[in-house]
Formats: C-alpha cells, structure tokens, sequence
C-alpha cells in the first residue's frame, strides 16, 4: 500500500563547519499521527527541524510535502507548504495584545480597510479555545500574561495558519500537569483533524501518552523508527546513548575526597529555585542533572550573586560569606561558566587573549595601568593546556570554530586558578575533539584539590565526569544518585522522576 | 572536519588583518587625503598659520571628542546633554568668580560631576536607552539654565571683579608665547585619553562593556561603575571645555556649546569607532577631529561658505557610517 | 501536586494587577491632562477663557501635526532627530515660493520636501541599515545646513496677510481652521494608524521585526513610510504656522524637537516600539501647552515652561526605566512555585 505520508525526507543531510549535523536521514510522519522525534542534545534532531522549518537554504537530499516535492529554502516557504513551527523560544511580539499576535498578518477586516474588532475578539477567542486559555481577554497585552500562557498563545498562532504539519520543540517545558494534559487533548482533536505532528521532547513519560511512533536520533543519524507499543522507556535510553544499559563504562576514579569547599543550606530565589542544600568537597566532581528549564542554571547565577537571592546560606570552606556580585564571587574563588557562551560567556568582538584576561584585570594592574604583557603567559599556558587552534591570542573569538570558543571560555575560568568552579553545559555544541580537551581539563581540575559542580543535559559527559549526581526538578532537588548507581539511563530516569535509584533527600541537607 | 575549520579560520583571520588595517590607518588616509587637496588647492595652505588655525579652530572640539569617546567606547553612543553640560559649567563658573578663580572653576567642574554621575547611574543601573536620556538631560538642563538666569546671558566682567580677568584669559594664554593653552590642554587629553583608553584597568573595562555588557557582567565587572565613569569622563571634559568656551565668549549663556555634540559624534565616527562600543581609539578620534578641521579649512579656502560646509559634514557623517556598517557586515559581524 | 485553582488563584490574582496597572499606564497622559488642566484652573488667573484656550489649542497645533509622523516612527522603533529641521523646511518653502506660485501650490512643495527628506531617511535605515539616531542626525544638519543657505541666514515674509487672519481666526466663534486642520490630520491618521489592517502593521514591526518579517510583512516598506509621514507632517505642521503668520524664519523648530521627543513618550509611546498612539500624543502636546499657558497666566515666564516640561519627561523616562529594570529581576519566574511561597504552603 503506497501511503501518501504528509511529511517524507529521503536521504537529507546538514552540513555545517566541521560537523555533518545530520546525516542522510529518512524520515516520515503520516497524517493524524504524533510522531516523537528524540535524541540527546546535538544528535541532529534540532537540525532537522530547522530544516523543515525552512532555516537552510543549502541542504541536500528530498522532501516532500503530500506527495509533492518542495524546496524548504525560507520561513515563508515552509510557512506556505503548510509547516507550522511551534518553538521553545517565545516568538510573540511583548508590547502588543494577544489577538494581534495571534492574528498577525491576518487581522480580519470590515471592508478590507478597518480592523473589525469583533471579528477579531471572535477569532481569536476561537483559536485560544483550542488550547485552553479561551478564559484570557484577547485584548490583554502579552506582558501581563504569564510565560506558560504566552507558550499557548504562541501555539495557538501557529494552529491559526492551519498548518498540515506541525512541529513542536519542548511544548511542555515549563507547563504544570494540568497544563500538559489540556496539550495532550489540543493534540488529540488535532490528530482527529488530519494534521501530522513531530514532537520533539526529552520527557520520555510523556511520550508513552500522547505519541504514535517514534523516531531516534544519534550522532546525525537515524537509528530507527518505531510503534510506541513496541518500546520502553530503557529500550529508548538505550537506542539514544548508544550501548544497552548493562554494558557499564568502566569507571577509573577512585579519588580520595578532601575537605568540603562549599556548603549551601536552603537556598532559595522565589519563583526560581527552592530550599536547595548540598555540599561538594575537594577534588570532587558534583554533577547536576535535571530537564531544561529545571533551574539549574538559575541556581548557579543565584549562588555566584548574578541574580539575588531571597533566603539561605552559602558557605565556603565552612565560613559563611555573602555573595552579592561575580566579584566578590571570585573573589571567594567562585568561578561560572555561563550556559551560553555567545551571549554572557564570550565578547566575540575581541580577542582571544582581552577574553581570557577579562576576570584577571586586576590582577595585572599595578597603579592603574593594566599590563596585558604581565597576563601573557598565561594567555598562552591556558590556550596550549587546552589546544586552542589557531594558538594566537590576537584571534577574535568571534572567527573560532564552537569547540575552539567553548575552549577560550573555560580557559578564561581556569586561569582564575578558581576553588570551586561552576559549569554550565560545557560541552554543548562542540565537537568531540574539544570535548576530550574539556573533559581532560575538569578532571585536572578536581585532581589538584579544587572542587567543581558540572551541570549538564549531556548523559555520558555526566556519568563519566561526576562522583555523584543531583537531580534537579521544577526548582527543587529531588534527590541524589550515587556513584554506583551512576548510568546514563538512571540520570535520565531520575530527571524524569523516576527510577528506583533515586535516594530521596529533600530534607536533608 | 578539523581540515574545513582551519582552512576557514585562516580565512577569516587574512580578512580581519585587512579591514583592521584600514580601519586603523582609514582616518589618517583621509587625514592625508586632505592635507594633499589643501596643499593644491592654495599656497595658503601649507603654512603654519594655517595648521595653528586649524588646530586651534577644533582644540575645543578635540577635548570634548576625547572624552566622550569613552560613553560611545562603552557601547552607549553618544552623551546628548555634552552642550547643556558646557554652557552650564561655564555660567556657573562665571556665577561664582566672585569667590575666586579656584573656586569658580571647581564649580563649573563640579557641576559637570553631579550630571555625570547621574548620567551615569540611570544609564548604568537601570539601563535606560542613552540617547533619550541624555536628550531628556539636555532638555532639563536648558530649561533650567533659561529658568535660573530668566534667559539672560551673564558676563564675566560686570560679576567677576579680579577673577574675571583670569578667567577670561584662559582661553586666551599662550604657553611659551605662541601655542595657546587649549590646544595644549586639548593634546594632554588626547594624551590622556589614548592612555587611559588602551593602558588602564578602567580602559580594559569599559572595552569589555562596549563589547558585551553580559559577558562583562558576569566577568565579575561592575558594569554600573563603569559605564558611570564613563558618563562622568565625558562630563568632566565637556565642562572643561565650556569653561574655556565661556571665556572665549566672554559670555554665559545658555545656547553655549551648541552643536558640540553632533560634531563630537561625527568625530568619533570618521575617527573609526563604533556606536555600538568596544572599537576604536583615541587616536582615531583625534584623527575625526582632523580630518573635521582639515574639511572645514580646506573647504573655506576653496571659498564654500559656513552652512554648505555643514552640508557637507551631514552627508560625511552618514556615508562613514554607512562605509563602517557595511564592511563590518561584510565580515559577518552585524555590530555596527 | 498543588491543584490547579489554587495555583490559577494566584495566578489570576497576579494577572488582575498587572492588567490593572497596564490600563493605568496607558491612560496616564489623561490623568496628567486633567491634573494640570485643573490645577491651572483653579490657581491661574485668566486661564479659563474662551480666548486663552482658543490660544492654547493654537500653541498645541505645530507640534500635535509633527507628532502624528513622529510618533509613527517611535512606534516603529526608530529614532527621527531631523524633524525641527523638516518643520523649518516647510515654512520657509511655503513662504519662499508663495509670491511666484500662491499660496497652495507652493503649499504642495513645502510638503514634497519634507516628504522627500523623509523618503530618503527611510530608505537609509531599511537598505543601508544605518541607524535612525545617524540617519537622521545627518539629514538634520545637512537640512538646517540648506536652510540657511539659501535664505542666507534671514527670515523670510510675505505681505499678504489675508490667509494668515483666515487660518487664525476662530471660525463659528470657536476653533480656528488651523486647529481644524491640525486635529483632523491627528484623528485621520490616528485611525488610519491604529485602526486599520496596513496600520496595525507598524506595531508589529516595532514590536517584534523578526515577526513581523515572518508573518508575511514588508518590514522595509513599512519604515520607509514611518521616515515620509514624519518628514510630510513635519513639513505640514511648519508650512501651516507660517502661513498663519505670514513669515518663516530659519530657527523655527529648534524647540519643537524637545517637545515633540518628550510629548511622544510622555503620552506613551516608548522608543522600543510597538506602543502609543498618535492621538495621545497629541493629548501629551496639549498637555504641555495647558503646562506652559498656565505658568504664563501664573507670572512666570517662558523658561519655567521649558524647564518644567523637561522635568516632566525626565521623570516619564527615569519611571520607564526604573520599571523595566523591575521587570527583568522576575523574568522567567515559576507561577506554580510563587504560587505554592504565597500559600505558604513552604
């Protein structure tokens, strides 16, 4: 039986410099199905989606859309084959109202002229009812609606276009239970409607409720496609990291554990993160695992003072001190390496070496005049210990390759010779050379007496790299996996919330 | 893989080498440029009359330029209340020579200091956009001017009594007889500013600033101080220098310093630096002051009257710019 | 797990705040109109008078006319430093050709020439991506530059003063045809603007380009308008207070520039685009002119004036800004986890 699929890519590849992002990918989806895209971060999933959101115009192999071939070259392309994007990041315009984004490009009118306000009310209202928020004055302004409501807002303009293909990023990522569930039954009449949905999503549970097929990603290339009903939750981890899950890696730490560097009780930052306590110790490596939007990173900001915190206690080396700012922070002997590195991590603009020196202006100041010479062999000394190419300091950041900048970035917090030093997704959207490098330094790092807290989406960077684990949920540690327990699948388990491993300590400290 | 990412950095680094060539030579081209159209054009030209002309028609331009380079340099510009700042400092500096010429001047600066600061604070802290505010500055500060001295001019001489000689030769001292002292002041601050610019802790700072205000921050930089320093640097300029333009007036007034803040800006950006922060140096600066002085000279001997030559500064100012903007995205950086 | 009333509770309870001060905010130039309105009432002398607000209707009509182009391009999101210098252009355009083409084709010039600065305005901030602050502080110079060219500095005039008593006096013993003329150019666009499809349009481009550009508009197009409607009403407005004075002279629109700016943002409309509208700023305009007028009526001069609209928008900005800055600590808060702190519930 030759199905007419509503979505068929055959044989289609990315090529970006130096990584092929994906890889002469197949890929279907029939009408009326939701068919679950899943892979780790920098499997290629994001990429393809990219792609049949029309993001490239230089990709190769075929797509068709309903049996007929077509050119994914612009949004506006894609828009007009009918592929609605649904994205993580909110695309609503802030200071107008609900209607007008949702209508965008399409305000009704009376008489082709003026806006017709009921028209409007109407319609919109309409297009809100199918994801729930039909309760919301469609002429509030998206600045007094909360994120999760602007997310169903964002869904609800693109449902507006009719779309017969939609891909959706991380839907639920920051929607409570009761949101989710109303998700799942938009989906359903949607299904029921004929459209052909991709979702994209790490929270595996969810997936056993709401999709049809599914589809795994690996390393840019398909591993295979699959019914629901025809996999597990480990069957999935195990297709997603690559080896079956009894296959343990073999571990080779076995450090001796030094005094504690940093304590912190109950810390809290309303609306962000909730009564987190842990302690990490010399020569220790404390990952954090946990979903995106789980609050790590906000937790990483509020413990090195860049977002202020509203009660709870830091202690380093067992002496309370009060963080207000990243000064004082590495002051302390803090040091973060922020999530993105092209926005809060690196100047682009300048050098390599004016990046590295930046925490260290201080230091090389004597009477007010900064000797960039006195930071040179420093410069260069953290630059070869992490292979930094091209090995010239005068490079701006901006023309390095992304593992090259990842490198300049953690280099720039390794020449603050840090204590305790903070990582932030150190290792995303690099490339595997870069990623020994990284891993190599960490471990150097922990060896010589200081202590590090790894967060990280990336599984095996975890497993290998961390002593233990703590698993972070919707602001709260839910609990910790010890180094024995320690596996890509139970840390993906845990941040779902499941598994057994997982030691319940939101009490303790 | 490694082989496609090198072949490309290497690329991209030739092509940075050249445009930053250009861009760290292009003012001095032009300043050349002109000094070979002027020699040309007349035998008046090449004398040195004329260079003392020359610099002594833009040395108080240079000494505001120098400073508010530092605000654009922190990604925030320009400072629109630099003419209400000058005439400001100088009435108030006119206002209190009555109690001496120490203590006149320190008014005038100190006056340039609170503006500064508060400049400073909300573009800084609450990160207001810094045009509109510097405009809103400007617009206050006029009104109060206008309001204070109920839209009279005041003079040194009626108020003044012996301070006012002194303060009224100040812009008319000549130091070892022949340079005058603002073009001695304006070269200190370009001395200075250079210095300050490139070799300073603070200078490092406000580039980080000018480059990114995130990274900055999260760099453990106090990006509030910072860039309140920066305010405070150009204040303090535009204050010395409308002390000195009072002088020269011999008056007060509240319309002094008018005009100062778009030749300033478009000093700065024929001299290379970009609005959005981080690039450029004095050195360019004092290069847009040239080349705005060597334009104007040139054009006068040519016989091309005053409005035509602002004329023709307004359609300078935006083709650099564009030039600027265009090259710029040309190496795939959309900063300009 | 938390029930889903409880947490909406707070959530709604949140949601009627932040709606409540939105509608505040977006009335707030009426509330400041009124204030002063009465104030000045109560405390002027010879402020309330068929007379003195025929003439404070007049002093508001320059500025409400520049502001209706003006404040298209904030909503756009840009900058439009060259409208003084538009506003001169006009008048003395309109007064300069008037003995060799009358009066309403040299009229229709006056206008064309702020048209075109304005077109070319445009077209440098769409095409060339140069920013709006450059543009048009470049074509301000070059403009005043032009200006005091070709009229060598002087003020120019014209004998004919029958227009300038038409335009002025008050028609049905009410409003003067200027005021007329003016008000309906304010209200025409203001709809046009805010009411109609093509117009939406440019709330959408400022606020959110990306967008906009996705949803299918011609971003370019709509700044290149943005830049001529200000340079056209610009030009209007100063062809206009020309005619009814019979004289132009080459300084005219230096002070409308800071009124206009402030008039703008105070009556809502924020240089990050996408908010305001043109009839408040008109309303922010006749704000400041009850402003002024009542200082007059009240003995002080024409500095208290300028000086307290400058405080004026001084604060408008500094509280904007002091707001956002609020904003940006909350950004990305959980509502179910502030829900749970406020039922204490921790």
């Amino acid at each position: 039986m030759n199905e007419v699929f509503s979505l068929d890519m055959k044989g289609v590849s990315k090529q970006f410099p130096g990584t092929l992002a994906v890889d002469n990918v197949d890929f279907q989806v029939k009408a009326g199905e939701v068919h679950a895209l899943l892979g780790e971060n920098g499997a290629g999933k994001s990429t393809l989606m990219k792609m049949i959101a029309g993001a490239f115009s230089d990709y190769t192999g075929q797509i068709c859309v309903l049996g007929e071939n077509v050119e994914l070259c612009s949004p506006s392309a894609a828009k007009a084959k009918g592929v609605g994007m649904v994205y993580q990041e909110l695309s609503l315009a802030m200071p107008l109202t609900i209607a007008e984004n949702v209508l965008a490009g399409r305000l009704p009118t009376k008489g082709k002229i003026f806006i017709d306000k009921k028209a409007m009310r109407e319609q919109t209202i309409e297009c809100l009812k199918r994801v729930g928020l039909g309760h919301l004055d469609p002429f509030s302004c998206i600045k007094e609606i909360s994120q999760q409501e602007a997310q169903l807002v964002e869904i609800a303009k693109t449902l507006g276009n009719n779309p017969n293909i939609l891909v959706m990023d991380e839907p639920t990522s920051s929607l409570s239970r009761e949101e989710v569930k109303l998700l799942f039954g938009i989906i359903e009449k949607l299904k029921k409607q004929g459209l052909a949905i991709i979702y994209i999503s790490h929270h595996l549970p969810e997936l056993f409720e709401i999709a049809d097929r599914v589809t795994i990603m690996r390393d840019g290339k398909k591993i295979g496609t699959y019914n629901i009903d025809e996999v597990t939750t480990k069957s999935l981890v195990e297709m997603m990291v690559g080896r079956p899950i009894d296959d343990k890696p073999i571990k080779v730490k076995n450090q001796v554990l030094g005094e504690e560097k940093l304590r912190i009780e109950n810390l809290t930052r309303n609306g962000f993160f909730h009564d987190v306590s842990f302690n990490v110790r010399a020569n220790e490596v404390l990952g954090i695992g946990g979903l995106s939007g789980a609050g790590r990173s906000e937790l990483a900001r509020g413990i090195v003072g860049a977002d202020a915190i509203d009660s709870g206690k830091i202690y380093i080396k067992g002496k309370e001190v009060r963080i207000k700012n990243m000064s004082q922070a590495l002051e302390h002997g803090v040091a973060y390496l922020t999530e993105n590195r092209k926005e809060e991590g690196l100047a682009l603009r300048i050098t390599i070496g004016e990046n590295i020196l930046a925490p260290l202006l201080k230091k090389h100041t004597k009477n007010g005049i900064y000797s960039a010479k006195s930071g040179a062999s420093e410069v260069l000394e953290v630059m070869k210990e992490l292979k930094v190419y091209p090995p010239d300091p005068t490079v701006t950041v901006g023309n390095l390759s992304g593992g090259n900048q990842q490198k300049v970035l953690l280099g720039k917090w390794v020449a603050t010779k840090p204590q305790i030093l903070i990582l932030d997704e150190p290792t995303r959207g690099v490339d595997v050379g870069a990623k020994m490098v990284i891993h190599d330094t960490i471990r150097r790092l922990a060896s010589e007496g200081n202590a590090v807290i790894l967060i990280s989406s990336d599984l095996p960077e975890l497993v290998a790299l961390s002593d233990r684990v703590k698993i972070m949920k919707e602001g709260r540690f839910i609990g910790e996996l010890i180094k024995e327990d320690l596996s890509e699948e139970t840390i993906l388990l845990a941040a779902n919330g499941e598994g057994d491993k997982l030691s319940e300590d939101i009490y303790a400290s | 893989m490694q082989a496609n990412t090198e072949n490309q950095d290497v690329r991209k680094r030739e092509m940075g080498k050249v445009s930053s060539i250009i861009s760290k030579l292009g003012v001095y081209v032009l300043v050349i440029a002109l000094m070979i159209l002027g020699t040309i054009i007349s035998p008046k030209f090449l004398t040195t009359s004329n260079f003392m002309n020359i610099i002594q028609a833009v040395s108080l331009l240079g000494i505001v330029a120098a400073g508010v380079s530092f605000v654009t340099y922190s990604g925030n510009f320009v400072d629109m209340s630099i003419p209400c700042i000058m005439a400001f400092s100088g009435m108030i500096a006119v206002d209190t020579l009555k109690y001496g010429i120490v203590v006149s001047i320190l008014c005038g600066l100190s006056t340039g200091l609170v503006i500064g600061i508060i400049n400073g604070t909300v573009v800084g802290k609450l990160k207001a956009n810094p045009i509109i505010w510097t405009l809103s500055v400007a617009f206050v500060g006029s009104g109060f001017m206008r309001w204070f001295y109920s839209g009279k001019q005041i003079y040194p001489d009626v108020n003044g009594g012996a301070a006012a000689e002194v303060f009224i030769s100040l812009s008319r001292t000549n130091v070892f007889g022949t340079i005058p002292l603002i073009v001695i002041v304006m070269i200190i601050f370009m001395i200075l500013g250079q210095f300050v610019m490139t070799k300073t802790k603070f200078g490092k700072q406000v580039k980080l600033v000018g480059s990114s205000y995130e990274v900055a921050k999260m760099t453990g930089i106090n990006v509030n101080g910072v860039v309140s320093g920066a305010f405070i640097v150009t204040a303090l300029t535009a204050s010395i220098a409308g002390i000195f333009l009072t002088s020269l007036a011999k008056t007060g007034a509240f319309y002094n310093g008018e005009g100062y803040d778009f030749n300033a800006v478009t000093a700065i950006v024929i001299g290379g630096m970009t609005l959005t922060g981080g690039r450029g140096d004095v050195v360019g600066v004092l290069g847009g002051v040239l080349v705005i002085g060597l334009l104007s000279n040139v054009m006068t001997l040519i016989g091309i009257n005053t409005f035509s030559q602002s004329i023709v500064k307004g359609i300078i100012f935006i083709a650099v710019v564009g030039i600027n903007a265009r090259s710029l995205r040309k190496l795939g950086r959309d900063d300009a | 797990m938390l029930g889903r009333l409880e947490s909406s509770e707070g959530m709604m309870r949140d949601m009627d705040t932040k709606k409540i001060l939105n509608k505040l905010d977006y009335y707030r130039i009426y509330m400041i109109l009124a204030v002063i309105f009465i104030l000045m009432c109560l405390f002027a002398p010879n402020f309330f008078n068929t007379f003195n607000i025929i003439n404070i209707l007049k002093g508001m009509s320059l500025n409400a006319m520049v502001a209706v182009g003006f404040t298209v391009v904030m909503i756009c999101g840009q900058l439009d430093l060259s409208i003084g210098s538009n506003l001169t252009l006009g008048a003395m355009v309109v007064i300069g050709l008037q003995p060799t083409l009358g009066w309403f084709p040299s009229l229709i010039v006056a206008v064309l020439a702020g048209s075109l600065v304005g077109a070319i305005n445009g077209f440098l901030v769409a095409k060339a991506k140069i920013h709006s602050f450059i543009v048009t502080l470049g074509t301000m110079t070059i403009v005043q530059g032009l200006i005091f060219l070709i009229s060598k500095g002087s003020a120019l005039s014209v004998n004919d003063f029958t227009l300038a008593d038409w335009l002025e006096a008050p028609l049905f013993g009410l409003f003067p045809p200027r005021v007329i003329i003016t008000v309906s150019i304010v209200l025409i666009f203001f709809v046009l603007v805010k009411y109609t499809k093509f117009g939406k349009g440019f709330y959408l481009v400022g606020g959110n380009k990306e967008t906009a550009w996705l949803a299918g508009l011609n971003t370019d197009l709509y700044l290149i308008l943005a830049f001529i409607l200000s340079g056209t009403t610009a030009a209007l407005g100063g062809a206009l207070l020309a005619m009814s004075i019979s004289s132009a002279v080459p300084t005219l629109g230096v002070s409308s520039q800071m009124v206009v700016i402030a008039a703008t943002i105070i009556g809502g409309t924020s240089m990050a685009g996408g908010t305001g509208d043109i009839f408040r700023s008109m309303i922010a305009v006749l704000m400041l002119v009850v402003l002024f007028n009542g200082l007059m009526c009240l003995g002080a001069g024409y500095e208290v004036q300028i000086f307290a609209s400058g405080l004026v928008l001084a604060a408008v900005v500094l509280g904007e800004s002091y707001a956002l800055y609020e904003q940006d600590k909350v950004k990305g808060q959980r509502p179910a986890l502030m829900a749970e702190l406020k039922k204490g519930a921790l």
